[in-house]
């Protein structure tokens, strides 16, 4: 059973996103708002992985994610996607403190991008009703949850990515790249 | 003898990683096409143990004595007009279901609280839910154990309201904070802050006169329309028992 949870790690806690997504605990809130979840799971993996492998997740995600949320008319998908690419890009350093760091740099920044590419497509469906204006307080929302997912990001992501790089070599269940 | 037997083959099948991928996929698309139900039915049974008690009257007390004394006003209207119409769109408390909440997302774009009765329980989307206070939202999707309600706050929900005091409709928006916006497509409109904000009697998605909230402030006038921001009276964020009526119109 270790050794079965240890191979399929990647793939277990995948599929425990949407758990924390809908647990979204208020202690864990900042301004009511809490981390964006995803953005934890993601950027550890497609270091690891790659930008292939970051743009295929982030799709999936974006599509399970999208599922289980009731705005029928918007989607997370594209600031998943582009993350994933941007994250698979990147490296992180050998320096603890350093990639401590950029854990929260780079996830204040994609929480930020996936925050403000909702937001637009809030925007580009209310245009015609001359109502859009009224959105914009919730830009509060945007960086309240840059703030809370840049805070807890290094050390979720330091965790997920020590466990994703030690069961890299057992686990390459889903590695698209060397299919 | 010639042996004709082919000793290995490559083809994709053959290869477990290959089934393990497909088997993945396929649970992606299943995921998909049943709007998560899996997920949530499933976070159901994990969160059973967390479920929250029944007392919490100290927290929401301000919210039901607001909410009565809405009420009581709004009766006496409905006697008044009642002796002078004939038939009149009535609320049935008979189909109401008692439910917890055991997942909400108040904060955030995504605005929704996740309840512990479904379609086994007999929900049905379109049902409203109501809480200490008033109305939270519309029921969105159902699982077997599971409904998903849409609140007030989304920016995707719009319901139509009615101002009680000047008798006038409003459309109220969700925007993505705690505090939805009525819209009146009159600038000529005398509301005030502090006017009860009710369902409208107009309205075909639900029944009339449920108490939603307060007029907390009113916006600048933009050209023909008049804006309002509205301080509910259901709090999501701190209510654990709703109730599900289903929408008898």
């Amino acid at each position: 059973m270790e050794k079965y949870i240890k191979t399929n790690l990647t793939l277990i806690s995948f599929t425990f996103i949407p758990i924390f997504y809908l647990w979204d605990p208020n202690w864990l809130g900042f301004l009511g708002v809490q981390p964006y979840w995803p953005l934890f799971w993601l950027l550890p993996w497609s270091l690891i992985h790659g930008s292939i492998n970051g743009l295929l997740v982030g799709l999936f995600l974006g599509l399970v994610l999208d599922s289980i949320s009731l705005d029928y008319s918007f989607t997370q998908i594209p600031g998943l996607i582009i993350c994933g690419i941007w994250f698979g890009k990147l490296s992180i350093s050998a320096n603890v403190f350093t990639a401590q760091f950029k854990y929260g740099f780079i996830c204040c920044i994609g929480s930020f991008l996936c925050s403000s590419l909702y937001l637009s497509q809030i925007l580009i469906k209310h245009m015609n009703e001359n109502n859009i204006l009224m959105y914009f307080p919730s830009i509060k929302n945007i960086f309240a949850q840059v703030f809370i997912t840049g805070l807890l990001a290094p050390l979720i992501c330091s965790l997920l990515f020590r466990l994703f790089n030690s069961s890299k070599e057992r686990d390459k269940l889903i590695n698209f790249k060397n299919n | 003898m010639l042996d004709i037997r082919r000793v290995s083959t490559n083809r994709w099948w053959h290869k477990k990683k290959n089934w393990v991928l497909f088997i993945f996929l396929l649970f992606l698309f299943f995921v998909r096409i049943s709007k998560g139900a899996v997920y949530k039915d499933f976070y159901y049974l994990i969160s059973k143990p967390f479920w929250p008690g029944q007392f919490q009257r100290e927290v929401l007390t301000k919210s039901v004595e607001q909410e009565i004394l809405i009420k009581l006003k709004q009766i006496e209207q409905d006697n008044k007009r009642l002796r002078e119409i004939l038939s009149l769109q009535r609320l049935s408390d008979s189909e109401s279901i008692s439910a917890s909440v055991i997942s909400r997302k108040t904060g955030s774009w995504w605005r929704q609280i996740i309840l512990n009765k479904g379609t086994s329980a007999g929900v049905d989307v379109g049902s409203f839910v109501v809480g200490p206070g008033g109305l939270l939202g519309r029921v969105n999707s159902t699982s077997l154990f599971t409904s998903s309600v849409k609140l007030l706050t989304s920016p995707d929900s719009k319901i139509g309201v009615w101002i009680e005091r000047v008798q006038t409709h409003g459309l109220l928006v969700g925007s993505g904070n705690d505090y939805p916006k009525v819209i009146f497509y009159n600038k000529d409109v005398d509301i005030k802050v502090g006017d009860f904000v009710l369902t409208s009697p107009a309205s075909t998605l639900l029944p009339p006169n449920i108490a939603v909230g307060i007029i907390q402030s009113i916006d600048e006038e933009l050209q023909s329309k008049k804006t309002a921001n509205i301080m509910l009276l259901g709090k999501p964020q701190a209510i654990d028992w709703v109730q599900i009526i289903k929408v008898e119109i």
